[in-house]
């Protein structure tokens, strides 16, 4: 029903898109000849339901950006952001991608959601731009084979074992799994399902999916409550798990909850209410507020956008990073080369640890933590280590 | 099972509540208002901002507080209807229907970003939040405040309903329903009347709005689409023009989304949901209340 509308929409922008895109061609062909800035390009959610990440994402990058061009820039070349809005949404992304490929970036480093991000894939494949993906997750991303597709986000399997490991320590014995039918958050759940099924540890009392953007989950809720979990993990975004907590809490249920990565926002625990919140559990990558070395790069990162850093903030940081090392390593901004110098790549330094590339193109280790929601804040819980 | 019933009922008393909207004014005037969905977003938008403006004031007395917000509310949005029927609607009142129905549709997206223009893409969190302890009856858990919500549902349907069939402005809008140049010939003031119409059911879709975004707590630009459709499909249901027929609809529509979910599975909800409705319109094309009208064209 909403595809109907935003197809409109996106045919709209992209015969807006297809005006500007014309213009930029013909003014900015420098990245390839070897002068001129190098240009990097990310697409993430700026507007629609997801678009709270997208500033994080678009300044972590940005600050990257601005220390390689303190720093001298890349071989003499400055960098330059180019960022566009793929609206959480399949069609608007592929057209924001469309836009970057014409602008001839050297590398992409956005990529939120999942079910936007797949099908852009392709988008950059055919001009073998490597994509370090930061937030995006689902391995499916990671299972097209793509050459140009790396993540430096842990994969939904990866979550999924995190998960697992923390309803061992927790003691659970029936989990239920609730997705909300995106691509990201059914990976996530089945992968978490596979695990359930297998003999040893807890069941799988139950798995419900709930259709995103309603206000009223009661009807889902009353399924979950009545597979009698003793743990519920909700593997979908924020703006529908505040709901369902605070749904689940209503109905009665008080057992703990456990979220994924795309829920951790502080969006969570105001939707949920902060009664309602307390306790809840997440799986999560390291954030600013989790590590223990990153109160400098915190400070750099309020001075430039006098705002706190948010969720893949840091990520996105990384990727840029790891996109200018990429291009320095391969000596030029080719695409080809630039993707053997990243599967080269070893030990580089991240947030979340040393950086290797798996053959799959994904991280050699996870760094999944566990937060929990403390007063209206995520803070860390168990380092899983 | 009791539980599933309450569920459904509750939700869908806002369903018919919205589905009211889309009934009247396409009684009156034969468009489908897609922008109606967007005013119960306006709705809950403009409570929240009331709230914000009255801020400490009321911050104690919650329930209080809720039926003053609720009626600014109501009159923010009456009153915005109004102005939407003058701006967009009426300058194409003798152009073909569908002109203006996509004039609906593009009103729609005007309402839905400048919203988002003004309050920002960010889902908003309503400062007073109503939801609390519960009580058991028959196995089902029920909360007052959702009592008190289906009861100021009921209560508003109800007025409605008496305003229409017993007072000369209700006459009116009866007779221009039937025939609007007939009624024209008879003096009636046929801009006005349409005007009341439009200020009503945005009203209603506004105090929707409020009582949503009090209990759910989280409103944003986009929330009035999906239940615009199901509001839509409501009215379809009930028949549309019916006013009995929307809150028909509308509690039907709740129930059957209540117990697709318990049987099917979340993800089938609205393949179940539809499946019924698609069976019920091929028994009863005009639906459940509807009457069979020759056409006139």
């Amino acid at each position: 029903m909403q595809s109907r509308k935003l197809l409109l929409a996106a045919t709209l922008t992209l015969g807006a898109l297809s005006l500007t895109a014309c213009g930029q061609g013909l003014g900015s062909g420098s990245t390839a000849d070897g002068s001129g800035p190098i240009t990097i390009g990310m697409v993430v959610p700026l507007s629609g339901s997801s678009s709270a990440i997208g500033p994080y994402m678009q300044n972590g990058a940005q600050l990257a950006v601005n220390e390689i061009n303190a720093d001298g820039g890349i071989d003499g070349r400055d960098v330059k952001l180019e960022v566009a809005d793929g609206a959480c949404d399949p069609k608007t992304a592929v057209a924001a991608a469309n836009k970057l490929v014409s602008s001839d970036i050297a590398a992409s480093v956005g990529g939120y959601c999942s079910g936007a991000t797949l099908p852009t894939l392709p988008v950059f494949a055919k001009q073998d731009i490597p994509m370090i993906i930061p937030a995006a997750n689902s391995t499916q991303l990671v299972e097209q084979k793509l050459p140009n597709v790396f993540l430096i986000n842990g994969t939904g399997a990866q979550q999924a074992q995190a998960a697992m490991k923390w309803f061992d320590k927790e003691g659970a014995s029936a989990v239920s799994l609730v997705d909300d039918n995106t691509s990201y958050s059914v990976d996530i759940a089945d992968k978490t399902a596979a695990l359930l099924k297998e003999s040893g540890g807890p069941d799988l009392a139950g798995r419900v999916s709930v259709t995103a953007g309603e206000s009223d989950y009661s009807a889902n809720v009353n399924a979950i409550i009545t597979s009698h979990p003793d743990f519920v993990y909700w593997t979908g975004y924020y703006q529908e798990g505040g709901l369902i907590i605070r749904q689940l809490r209503q109905a009665g249920y008080q057992g703990p909850i456990m979220v994924g990565d795309g829920s951790v926002d502080g969006s969570l625990v105001q939707i949920a209410g902060e009664k309602q919140a307390q306790g809840v559990f997440a799986t999560m990558t390291q954030t600013p507020d989790t590590l223990t070395n990153a109160s400098g790069w915190i400070a750099d990162y309020k001075k430039a956008f006098g705002a706190d850093p948010g969720p893949f903030s840091t990520q996105s940081y990384d990727a840029v990073r790891v996109a200018a090392k990429a291009i320095e390593d391969a000596g030029s901004t080719d695409g080809k080369k630039m993707i053997s110098a990243l599967e080269a790549l070893k030990d580089f330094h991240l947030f979340s640890g040393p950086l290797t590339f798996t053959p799959e193109h994904t991280l050699s280790s996870g760094g999944f933590v566990i937060l929990k929601v403390k007063g209206t804040k995520f803070e860390l819980e168990d380092d899983l280590s | 099972m009791s539980q599933l019933i309450w569920n459904g009922l509750f939700v869908g008393s806002f369903y018919g509540l919205v589905a009211l909207g889309y009934s009247m004014v396409y009684g009156i005037i034969k468009l489908l208002n897609f922008a109606h969905g967007d005013i119960y977003m306006l709705g809950a938008f403009g409570g929240f901002a009331v709230l914000g403006l009255l801020g400490g004031v009321i911050g104690t007395t919650s329930f209080v507080a809720l039926l003053i917000v609720l009626v600014i509310a109501m009159l923010l949005t009456g009153a915005f209807g109004v102005l939407l029927e003058r701006v967009a609607y009426r300058p194409l009142r003798g152009a073909p229907r569908l002109s203006i129905l996509i004039t609906a549709v593009g009103a729609s997206f005007a309402i839905e970003y400048g919203v988002r223009l003004v309050a920002g893409p960010n889902p908003r969190v309503y400062p007073l939040r109503i939801g609390g302890e519960s009580i058991d009856v028959l196995g089902a858990r029920i909360t007052w405040e959702q009592v008190a919500l289906i009861g100021i549902a009921f209560a508003l349907m109800i007025g409605l309903n008496l305003y229409i069939l017993r007072t000369s402005e209700g006459r009116a809008m009866r007779a221009i329903a039937l025939d609007p140049k007939a009624s024209l010939l008879m003096g009636i003031n046929v801009d006005r009347v349409i005007s009341r119409v439009f200020f009503l059911g945005s009203a209603l879709a506004g105090a929707a709005g409020v009582m949503a975004g009090a209990y759910y707590g989280k409103i944003d630009f986009l929330m009035g689409f999906v239940i615009g459709l199901k509001a839509f499909t409501a009215a379809v249901i009930g028949g549309i023009g019916n006013f009995p027929g929307a809150m028909l609809g509308g509690l039907l529509l709740g129930l059957l989304e209540s117990f697709g979910t318990q049987w099917l599975g979340g993800e089938w909800r609205d393949v179940f949901t539809f499946a019924v409705l698609i069976l019920l319109l091929s028994v009863r094309p005009t639906g459940l209340l509807g009457e069979r009208v020759t056409e006139r064209v």
